[in-house]
């Protein structure tokens, strides 16, 4: 999960984004190396979520060079960039995104299924991942019928099934109560520990101090302020 | 009320895919329905009103002067509820360049009387010797080259000047002049115009023609004409269309009902934070209501509207072609028609939007706003497991699952692609058994090779005139049979007749030699094999009234033949007549051969066959043989076109549905895509969840649209007038029905193909950040 060479895992250059007349980034200019957890901070509107859009091939900005693992995303058409998010990255959203016709095992599946890995492989790997994140016993559960922690904790095993460059989390804590919230910080903190590098977008300022290294504040589209922080955990 | 419309009006805005949906399937619909009700009221209404204010003739007998007196036929008549004549009658041979051919020429002094009040609408009744008035309808052409006004015809040797145009309904005649001037002209029969009390069917005719010739000698009735059987003749066309066209509206309007109240559902599935917003601003129950059906109603109206105008136009236009030489007027669809629609469409939307709709008007404000964004148990989990496991593609069983999740809306779908299927299937039968019967009752194809031959001695006419034939009939025929592969020669030659008691011109083909090789094929009876004997279609009989067995009189150049029916055979023309050389004989014995049909073994090369003819009798001519007809292809045209309109509508249904399902599941695509699901898996799963559908729609539809081909391809031979034969129903061989499961598979994979590029379009970012 990190960069063999110690290169930036992302970097991104001037990169500006316009929705009509306002711009969400300004020029944001920005590297995260391998093993980094960057928090990214600000009021709403400031465009944290545009950059995390820019990060995961989301969205492609007006301007400037998104280039993420050596991928210049640029230069990549709409499959390529699918493609790119199924062997690069994984996502993490504050709603969770399960899919709730599927059971927490079959969600968490289908990531490595879209690679083309067998169905008997890919629930095999899924099924490692449930026991890594302790919701082993909620596996043939349906997302209804799981709390908002574990759904979060399902999310994260989905995202981490296909071993991703770089792990995005859009305000992963924001959909829970205080100690679910807390159950996904540590998931997030033990997973930087072990090398996964991370991408926060968050309002919770205990969530920043707690995982990142790194915080970096936004304001009106452009970066006001960077921190090193020393972990609380 | 007030602010309900703004609010429905904003809604019909919003959901611009599904109101033109909506509009579309509406208009398309309605259309078919007034098209089919038009001329199912239109069919007969022309005809009858005539009839009533003429006090049409319900059976026109002829009966021959020589046998029976006008006084015995006056004292039989009295069980008759109105009689009209004894009139004298004539047939004379014409011959001039207007009027070729035989008239019927009745003598009445007046145009009134109890029966067939006639029409004198140009010029005058004739009031004396020399003059004459025609039968013609005031619709018909009346330019250069027909008789005018004031002009003269000359007929049975004498000169008549023509004072009137008058139109008999009852068509019992041709012309009328005053009785002194017919008796001038050596009247052969009497004609006799009856109605009676009881005349509503063909057996209550019967009746009354038996109490009328009751004590008349046996052969004095030499022909009779039925006014069903005129009615029959006048409706054959519209009736011909109507079964079909009504079993395409009611589907139409079926699919039109699936689609609004899938269309309603899903906008009350979607809109329950909508739901839940209006009633937190104080909307009662009933407005909310009123918001849901207005959203619909509004484009149904202008849908049903726009349908009843073109329905209009297009059954107008049908039955203009087919009443246009009827002439009793008042040839559009009745106002009740587009009344009963314009009423009855909309509010069958309406009542197929009204449960959807009472769900939003019973669920609470909380309860809304809550449904609208709670997460939602999934649903046919087990399907979906399943498939999970399976070695499909993950967008193909994705796909597979999606119809599970929404049972109501799948089996709302599944019924319009079943409905799409049936049309099609309907549809293709149709064609195929109009096609094989139009080949079998046109025979082409049936004869290899057809040989004119001219008159002997005749010589060119004029430029392109064919020339006349140098041998004999008998030499032509030998150098026929000899020539190179030839199998059979059928020697044909006609004439033209009229069936005594009516104003049927015939075509009469005498046929020698073999005319059991050239396509006909005998439905009843069997062929003739002696002199007085023919073999007519069925739609003969049935314009005509007239079975296998009975006797008919047929006159031509002041000759007259009685001939028994003796088969009956397959082919459209109801006023042509197969009959024998031997028949021939006893009217004009020596009339040749014009037409002989020729058939010659495979891999004959015919040009060599009418060179080596020609080398021995330059004047035999090749000419073209027989040619499907026009009225077939219409149908024809009219069924493609009805299909097309159907599959769409079908196909509109899946789009529909297709639309609302990416819509309401626009955060689980943005999902996939976000964790590497690419556009064209996108497409694939989505459009994979439809063909599934179309494939079961398949499978179920083609049973019904055999069982509606069964009853409608019955249903329009007899509005034509022609005998179904078995084949004409077996129509669907194992290797059709394998291709039409494809016709669901089809209108499924259109109707679903552009919302799924639209939904692998979307653009994840937004769809995730608005939660």
């Amino acid at each position: 999960m990190t960069d063999d060479n110690g290169q930036a895992v992302v970097q991104l250059t001037a990169v500006r984004k316009e929705y009509g007349e306002s711009a969400a980034l300004d020029g944001v200019s920005l590297e995260i190396h391998a093993g980094e957890a960057v928090a990214v901070m600000g009021p709403s509107g400031s465009g944290k979520s545009t950059l995390l859009s820019m990060v995961a091939g989301l969205d492609r900005p007006t301007s400037g060079s998104v280039v993420v693992h050596g991928d210049d995303l640029g230069t990549l058409d709409e499959k390529g960039l699918a493609l790119f998010r199924r062997r690069r990255i994984g996502m993490i959203f504050q709603f969770f995104n399960l899919l709730d016709d599927l059971s927490a095992l079959d969600n968490v599946a289908l990531a490595a299924q879209l690679t083309g890995t067998s169905a008997a492989h890919a629930r095999k790997r899924a099924l490692e991942l449930f026991e890594e994140l302790g919701i082993a016993g909620r596996r043939n559960t349906y997302p209804s019928q799981l709390s908002g922690g574990e759904r979060q904790r399902v999310a994260v095993a989905r995202a981490l099934m296909n071993r991703p460059a770089i792990l995005l989390a859009d305000e992963p804590t924001g959909a829970l109560d205080t100690r679910a919230g807390e159950q996904v910080m540590d998931l997030l903190l033990d997973l930087n520990q072990i090398g996964q590098t991370l991408l926060l977008v968050t309002h919770d300022q205990q969530l920043a101090t707690r995982c990142a290294s790194r915080v970096i504040d936004f304001v009106d589209g452009q970066i006001a302020g960077e921190r090193s922080l020393e972990r609380t955990a | 009320m007030s602010a309900v419309w703004p609010v429905a009006r904003a809604a019909v805005r919003r959901r611009r895919v599904q109101t033109v949906v909506i509009g579309v399937v509406v208009l398309l619909s309605t259309t078919m329905i007034v098209v089919a009700l038009g001329l199912l009221a239109a069919s007969s209404g022309p005809f009858d009103r005539a009839y009533a204010k003429q006090s049409g003739s319900q059976l026109t007998a002829s009966y021959d002067r020589s046998k029976v007196t006008d006084a015995q036929l006056t004292e039989a008549a009295r069980s008759a509820a109105a009689v009209g004549g004894p009139f004298p009658q004539v047939t004379l041979d014409l011959a001039q360049p207007q009027m070729m051919g035989s008239l019927v020429a009745v003598g009445r002094a007046d145009p009134g009387g109890a029966v067939d009040r006639l029409n004198v609408w140009k010029g005058r009744w004739a009031t004396k010797p020399g003059e004459i008035v025609l039968n013609r309808n005031p619709t018909e052409s009346s330019g250069r080259g027909k008789p005018q006004l004031n002009g003269t015809l000359s007929a049975g040797g004498q000169t008549l000047t023509i004072v009137g145009f008058a139109y008999s309904v009852s068509q019992s005649a041709d012309a009328w002049v005053t009785p002194e001037q017919l008796n001038a002209l050596h009247p052969t029969s009497t004609q006799m115009l009856y109605r009676f009390t009881h005349a509503a069917t063909n057996a209550e005719l019967t009746a009354g023609q038996k109490a009328v010739t009751a004590g008349l000698p046996s052969d004095a009735l030499i022909g009779t004409q039925s006014y069903l059987a005129l009615r029959a003749l006048t409706a054959g066309q519209p009736n011909t269309f109507i079964p079909f066209l009504m079993v395409f509206g009611w589907l139409g309007l079926a699919v039109a009902v699936l689609i609004v109240a899938n269309v309603v559902s899903g906008a009350v599935v979607a809109g329950f934070k909508h739901i839940g917003v209006l009633k937190s601003l104080g909307f009662t129950p009933t407005q909310v209501l009123t918001v849901y059906l207005g959203m619909v109603s509004i484009p149904a109206v202008v849908g049903c509207a726009g349908g009843v105008v073109l329905g209009n136009v297009l059954a107008t236009s049908l039955l203009t072609r087919a009443f246009e030489n009827y002439g009793a007027g008042g040839t559009s669809v009745p106002i009740w028609v587009d009344v009963v629609t314009l009423l009855g469409v909309p509010a069958l939307v309406a009542l197929s939007a009204f449960l959807p709709a009472l769900k939003a008007r019973s669920l609470s404000a909380a309860q809304a706003i809550s449904a609208g964004s709670a997460p939602r148990a999934g649903r046919g989990l087990r399907v979906q497991r399943v498939l999970s496991g399976t070695r499909l593609p993950r967008s193909v069983s994705l796909g597979l699952g999606l119809p599970f999740a929404r049972p109501g809306r799948t089996a709302l779908t599944l019924a319009a692609v079943v409905l799409g299927v049936t049309s099609v299937t309907l549809a293709v039968g149709l064609g195929k058994s109009l096609t094989t019967y139009q080949t079998a009752a046109s025979r082409a194809g049936a004869v290899d090779l057809a040989i004119f031959a001219g008159p002997n001695g005749s010589g060119p006419e004029g430029p392109g005139a064919p020339p006349g034939a140098k041998l004999t009939d008998a030499e032509d025929e030998a150098v026929l049979r000899s020539a190179p592969g030839v199998t059979s020669v059928a020697a044909m030659a006609d004439l033209e007749m009229r069936l005594a008691g009516t104003q049927s011109d015939l075509r009469v083909s005498f046929y020698r030699g073999d005319f059991e090789q050239v396509g006909y094929r005998i439905l009843a009876g069997r062929w003739f094999d002696g002199p007085g004997q023919v073999v007519v279609s069925e739609r003969f009989l049935k314009q005509r009234g007239l079975a296998v067995g009975d006797t008919i009189t047929l006159q031509s150049k002041g000759k007259s033949v009685r001939a028994q029916i003796v088969g009956k055979a397959m082919y459209n023309s109801g006023d042509e007549v197969l009959s024998n050389w031997a028949t021939l004989a006893l009217i004009a014995p020596d009339l040749r051969a014009n037409i002989y049909e020729v058939n010659v073994k495979p891999g004959t090369d015919l040009d060599a066959v009418v060179k080596a003819v020609q080398a021995k009798d330059s004047g035999l001519q090749e000419t073209e043989g027989q040619d499907a007809g026009t009225f077939v292809a219409v149908v024809l045209a009219t069924v493609v076109l009805l299909t097309l309109m159907l599959g769409t509508v079908a196909a509109l249904g899946v789009f529909n549905t297709v639309v609302l399902n990416t819509r309401e599941r626009r955060r689980d695509l943005g999902m996939l895509k976000s964790i590497g699901m690419t556009p064209a898996q996108v497409t694939l799963m989505v459009v994979t969840s439809m063909i599934a559908l179309g494939a079961v729609g398949g499978l179920l539809g083609i049973p019904v649209g055999i069982v509606a081909h069964r009853l409608v391809v019955p249903a329009m031979a007899n509005g034509a007038q022609i005998e179904l034969p078995d084949f004409m129903l077996e129509v669907y061989p194992a290797g059709l029905l394998a291709l039409l499961v494809l016709a669901g598979i089809v209108i499924s994979a259109a109707g679903a193909y552009f919302p799924a590029r639209t939904a692998a379009r979307t653009t994840i970012a937004e769809v995730l950040h608005n939660e």
